[in-house]
C-alpha cells in the first residue's frame, strides 16, 4: 500500500510525539488496555501508531482509526506518565484530524446534537418536552436519572430572583450553566445556585455564554474554537473572583478556553475554600454516600478530589467508591459511541454497589455525564439493588426555602 | 510460511483470544521499554487464557516461525521483542490471582498479573511479595520471573528467585510441566529445576502460572535521606550501612548529575547543588525498628552528612522518596531516548566505574545520570541521547561496551535485574568463556533445541532455523 497523506507533525513542535519513551506506565491505568489486553489499545500503543504514521513509516490503516476511536479520553494516562506526554492534547488533535479526513464519522444524532448545543436557547427549547416528561417522572432512557427540572424558568432567571431575595455579599462568581445540564438536568443548576447563594456567594450568569466545547472535543467535530471564542467574549471581561462550573468535564473544557482570562473552578473545589454550610441529618441516618471522582476532575483539572470538608458538609456518612479515580466508561459521549466497551468498564466499576453497606445507598459524583452512566448500571441490570445517583451539590442543597441570612461567611 | 498462511493458521489456533496481523497492529509490539529499537513481529496473538496459551504452544512447532513471550513490554533489555520476526505471544489475558493462602504464606498467580496488582490483593491479608522493580504498577510477574527481577528493596529481601516456589511451564512439545509448587523447594523433582526457569528470559518455555512465597507486611518503616558533598563520604556511608546490624532494606543513590536534573525540574525538593543523595530504609516490628533509628541517623551523619532527614510517617516518607522516584521520569522529559545499563560491581569499585561513566559521556558530548541501587552495587547509568541524530546511538553503544569491559575487569557482571535480552547479548563473551557458554547453551538445547523460543536473546548465536 502506498503511504497516503496523514497526520502531520505540527510545525511548531517537531518533538510532538517523541516525548514518549515507551516505558509502558500508562498501560496499567488505561481502561481499554485493561479491557482488551491489546498494546495498541493503550496510550503507548496509540502514540506509536500516530507517530509512525506522521513519520511516514506506517501507511494509513483502518486499525489506526479503530484504536484511535477506542480511547475513552479519560486522561488517566497523563498523571501516570513519567515523561509528562500531553496525551489528551495530542489525542484531541488526532481525533479532530480523523473526523476531518472522514477516518471517523460520528453518528448523525451526535452531529445534530453538536450543532444544537452551539445554540443553547434552541437546544433548551427543543428539549422542553423532555423536561416536562422528566419532571413528571417519565425517564424513558437508560441514561436519564430521575429529577424534577424547572420546565420554563431558566437558571439565569432563577439566579436573578434568588439574588434579589437573599442579597449575598461575598465573593462574586460567574456560573457556566452548560447545555445538557441546563436543557435536561436543570434541577442540578438550581441546587448549585442555592448552595452558592446560601454560602454568601454572589452569582452572575453571562447571558451570551455558549457550550463549553467539550462535546466537540469528545466527538472530534469542528466548532470548539468558535465556542471558545464566544465564551471568551462572554466571560472574559467580567469582574469576578472565579468562573465556576458544576460539571467537571465542562469546567475542564471551559478552563482551556478561558486560559489567560479567568481561572475556571469546579464548584465543589470552590466551596471547599469557603467552609460551606453544613446540612444536619437525623442522628443514625442510615444513608451511605459513595463518592466517585470524574476523570475530568482528577486527571483533566488535576484536582486531588472533592474536598473532604464539602463532603462532610453533606451531613451524610460518605466514603470514596472503590477505585474512585478510575473511569466509569462515560467518557463524554463514549457510552453512545462504544456502548459495549462503556458497559464492560461500568460493569467492573459498579459491581461493588450490589453488596455495598447502607440503605439507602447513594452514588454521588460531580459530572452529569458520569451520573447518566452510573444510572444506567441500574437501568440495565448491572446493579440489581436500589440506589440513587446524585450530584454532590444536590446533597448540600438547602432546599427552596433557606435561611435568608447567610449562616457562616468567614472565608 | 507466507503471512496469509500464518494468519490462517493462527486464527485456527487462537479462537477465543486475538490475532493481530495488520502492520498498524504490529507497530506497538515492535519494541519493549527500549522504544528506539524496533523489531516488528509477523503476528501477535493474545490468548484468552492459560488453556489457549497451552494449545498455542502445542501447535507452535508446526508454525515454523520464532515465538516470543511478552508481558507488559516494560523490559529494558530487548527481551520480549521479535528479534528474528515471528509471533509474539502477549500474556495480558492471564491476569488472575488464583489463590492467596495466608496461613501458608504463598499465593498462586497467572503470568500476566501486574506486580502491584498482586500487592493490592495481598495487603488486606497483611502480606506482601518483596521484589519491587520500579515498573511495578505495570510489569508482569511473568516478565519478573523471566528476568529474575530485583528492585530497591532487594538489598535486604533478595531478588525474585528467592520468592518463587514453583513455576508452571508449557514446553515446546505442548506438555505442561510444573517445577516446584506451593509446597516449595523442589516439589516432586529431585533437583531444584525451577531455578533453571527463573531468569531464562523466555528461552525455555512459556510460563503460565507461579506459586510465590510471601512475607508479613513490615509493621513499620523508617525512611532516611542524606546528602553528601562527594563520592568519598557517600561511599563511607554506604559501607557503614551495609556492615551495620540494622540491615537496611534499601540503599539508593542519586549522583550530582541526577540531583541537578531533579532540582532544575518542577520536582525540585531542595537538595544541595553538587551533592550525592542517599536514601535508605529500615523496616520490621515497631519497637525493634524504632530502637534502631538513632543508630542509622548516626551512621549517616558520621560518614559526613550534615543534612539527614528521616521519618516514619507515610506522607513524609513519600516526600523523601520523591527525588529518587522522579528521576526515571525526568530522563524521559529531558531527552527523546535514553539507555539504562544494569551492571553490578563490587562496591569497592564504585568510584572508579562512576568516573569512567562521566569521562566517557563527557568526551562523547552526551549526558549521563546515575540513579541506582547502591547497597548491592547494581549501577544504572542512564545515557541520554536522540536516536534521530545520526551517530548518537552508536556513541552510546560504544560507551556501553567500554563500561561493560571495565565492569568485567573489576569483577562485576552484566546485569543485575533487567536481563540480557538482545541488548546485552553481545557482551556475554566478555564475561563467559566458550566452555561456560557451551554449558549454558546445553539447557535450551534440551528444552528448545531449535531456538524457536525467543531466538537471538541472551546468546547472539541462538538463531532459529525453521
Amino acid at each position: 500500500m502506498k503511504p497516503q497523506p496523514s497526520i502531520a507533525r505540527p510545525e511548531e513542535s517537531p518533538d510532538y510525539f517523541s516525548n514518549c519513551t515507551h516505558c509502558g506506565f500508562c498501560l496499567a491505568v488505561c481502561p481499554t488496555y485493561k479491557l482488551t489486553g491489546d498494546e495498541n489499545n493503550s496510550p503507548r500503543g496509540r502514540l506509536r501508531l500516530w507517530s509512525e504514521e506522521a513519520a511516514g513509516r506506517l501507511p494509513r490503516d483502518p486499525w489506526t482509526d479503530h484504536y484511535t476511536s477506542e480511547c475513552v479520553g479519560c486522561l488517566a494516562c497523563e498523571p501516570a506518565c513519567p515523561a509528562t506526554v500531553p496525551y489528551g492534547e495530542i489525542f484531541e488533535r488526532v481525533r479532530h484530524e480523523h473526523v476531518a479526513a472522514r477516518r471517523a464519522t460520528p453518528a448523525l444524532s451526535l452531529r445534530l446534537a453538536a450543532a444544537a448545543v452551539a445554540h443553547p436557547a434552541l437546544f433548551g427549547a427543543a428539549l422542553l418536552p423532555a423536561r416536562v416528561l422528566r419532571r413528571a417522572g417519565f425517564n424513558m432512557h437508560r441514561f436519564l436519572f430521575p429529577g424534577r427540572p424547572a420546565v420554563i424558568e431558566s437558571t439565569s432567571a432563577y439566579v436573578k430572583k434568588l439574588m434579589a431575595r437573599q442579597r449575598p455579599t461575598g465573593p462574586r462568581v460567574a456560573f457556566l450553566t452548560g447545555c445538557l445540564m441546563e436543557a435536561m438536568f436543570r434541577e442540578i443548576n438550581f441546587a448549585t445556585v442555592r448552595v452558592l447563594v446560601e454560602n454568601n456567594v454572589r452569582v452572575v450568569i453571562p447571558e451570551d455564554q455558549g457550550c463549553c466545547g467539550a462535546f466537540q472535543s469528545h466527538t472530534g467535530l469542528e466548532g470548539a474554537e468558535a465556542l471558545a471564542e464566544k465564551n471568551r467574549r462572554a466571560f472574559g471581561p467580567l469582574e469576578v473572583d472565579a468562573v465556576v462550573s458544576n460539571s467537571s468535564g465542562c469546567g475542564y473544557a471551559l478552563g482551556k478556553a478561558l486560559q489567560g482570562h479567568h481561572r475556571v473552578r469546579d464548584v465543589l473545589d470552590f466551596l471547599g475554600d469557603l467552609r460551606p454550610v453544613r446540612r444536619v441529618r437525623a442522628s443514625g441516618d442510615p444513608t451511605r454516600i459513595y463518592v466517585d471522582l470524574p476523570c475530568h476532575l482528577v486527571h483533566g483539572q488535576k484536582l486531588s478530589g472533592i474536598p473532604a470538608n464539602v463532603l462532610d458538609a453533606t451531613g451524610f456518612r460518605w466514603e470514596l467508591a472503590p477505585r474512585a479515580k478510575d473511569c466509569c466508561g462515560s467518557g463524554g459521549v463514549y457510552n453512545l459511541q462504544k456502548p459495549e466497551n462503556a458497559r464492560a468498564i461500568l460493569a467492573e466499576k459498579s459491581a461493588f454497589l450490589n453488596a455495598a453497606a447502607g440503605d439507602p445507598v447513594v452514588l454521588a459524583t460531580s459530572n452529569h455525564v458520569c451520573m447518566m452512566q452510573w444510572h444506567s448500571a441500574g437501568a440495565t441490570g448491572l446493579v440489581t439493588r436500589p440506589y440513587k445517583v446524585k450530584h454532590v451539590i444536590q446533597l448540600l442543597d438547602p432546599g427552596e426555602e433557606f435561611s435568608p441570612v447567610p449562616v457562616q461567611t468567614t472565608p | 510460511m507466507s503471512p496469509p498462511d500464518l494468519e490462517l493458521q493462527l486464527r485456527r489456533i487462537i479462537t477465543r483470544g486475538r490475532v493481530l496481523v495488520s502492520p498498524a497492529q504490529l507497530a506497538g509490539y515492535a519494541a519493549d521499554g527500549l522504544g528506539y529499537k524496533n523489531y516488528p513481529p509477523d503476528a501477535v496473538v493474545i490468548p484468552a487464557d492459560a488453556e489457549e496459551l497451552a494449545h498455542f504452544m502445542r501447535c507452535a512447532a508446526g508454525l515454523g516461525v520464532p515465538v516470543c513471550l511478552r508481558g507488559a513490554g516494560t523490559s529494558l533489555s530487548g527481551g520480549p521483542v521479535a528479534a528474528q520476526g515471528g509471533v509474539i505471544v502477549h500474556t495480558s489475558g492471564l491476569r488472575s490471582v488464583r489463590t492467596v493462602c495466608p496461613e501458608g504464606f504463598w499465593c498462586e498467580v497467572e503470568c500476566g498479573v501486574a506486580l502491584n496488582a498482586l500487592d493490592d490483593v495481598l495487603k488486606p491479608h497483611g502480606l506482601f511479595y518483596p521484589p519491587d522493580p520500579s515498573s511495578g504498577p505495570v510489569c508482569t510477574l511473568g516478565g519478573n520471573i523471566a528476568t529474575n527481577a530485583g528492585g530497591a528493596h532487594c538489598f535486604r529481601y533478595g531478588v525474585t528467585s528467592n520468592y518463587v516456589l514453583g513455576v508452571e511451564v508449557v514446553l515446546l512439545d505442548g506438555r505442561v510441566r510444573r517445577f516446584g509448587g506451593p509446597a516449595g523447594g523442589r516439589g516432586p523433582w529431585r533437583e531444584d529445576w525451577k531455578r533453571f526457569m527463573i531468569g531464562s528470559e523466555g528461552t525455555l518455555g512459556a510460563f503460565t502460572r507461579f506459586w510465590l512465597r510471601l512475607l508479613p507486611l513490615p509493621e513499620k518503616v523508617w525512611t532516611f535521606r542524606a546528602t553528601y558533598p562527594d563520592l568519598r563520604t557517600v561511599e563511607a556511608a554506604i559501607h557503614a550501612l551495609v556492615a551495620h546490624a540494622s540491615f537496611p532494606a534499601a540503599i539508593e543513590l542519586l549522583d550530582p548529575r541526577g540531583v541537578a536534573m531533579v532540582e532544575s525540574s518542577q520536582m525540585a525538593c531542595g537538595l544541595p547543588k553538587g551533592s550525592f543523595m542517599l536514601l535508605t530504609e529500615i523496616d520490621g516490628p515497631g519497637v525493634l525498628v524504632d530502637a534502631r533509628v538513632s543508630a542509622v541517623a548516626e551512621i549517616l551523619r558520621g560518614a559526613g552528612s550534615n543534612d539527614v532527614v528521616f521519618s516514619d510517617e507515610e506522607a513524609m516518607r513519600q516526600k523523601l522518596w520523591k527525588a529518587r522516584k522522579a528521576a526515571g521520569g525526568l530522563l524521559g522529559q529531558l531527552s527523546p531516548d535514553y539507555v539504562v545499563q544494569d551492571a553490578v560491581i563490587p562496591k569497592r569499585a564504585l568510584a572508579e566505574v562512576l568516573q569512567l561513566v562521566y569521562d566517557e559521556s563527557d568526551a562523547a558530548g552526551l549526558r549521563a545520570v546515575n540513579v541506582f541501587h547502591a547497597g548491592d552495587g547494581n549501577l544504572h547509568p542512564n545515557f541520554l541521547f536522540d536516536s534521530r541524530v545520526p551517530g548518537e546511538l552508536e556513541k552510546v553503544e560504544l560507551i556501553s561496551k567500554r563500561l561493560m569491559q571495565r565492569v568485567v575487569e573489576v569483577g562485576g557482571t552484566l546485569s543485575g535485574e533487567h536481563g540480557i535480552g538482545n541488548d546485552k547479548a553481545a557482551y556475554m563473551p566478555m564475561i563467559f568463556g566458550p566452555d561456560e557458554i557451551r554449558l549454558q547453551l546445553a539447557v535450551p538445547a534440551v528444552f528448545n533445541p531449535t531456538h524457536q523460543l525467543n531466538p537471538l536473546k541472551v546468546f547472539t548465536g541462538r538463531r532459529f532455523a525453521a
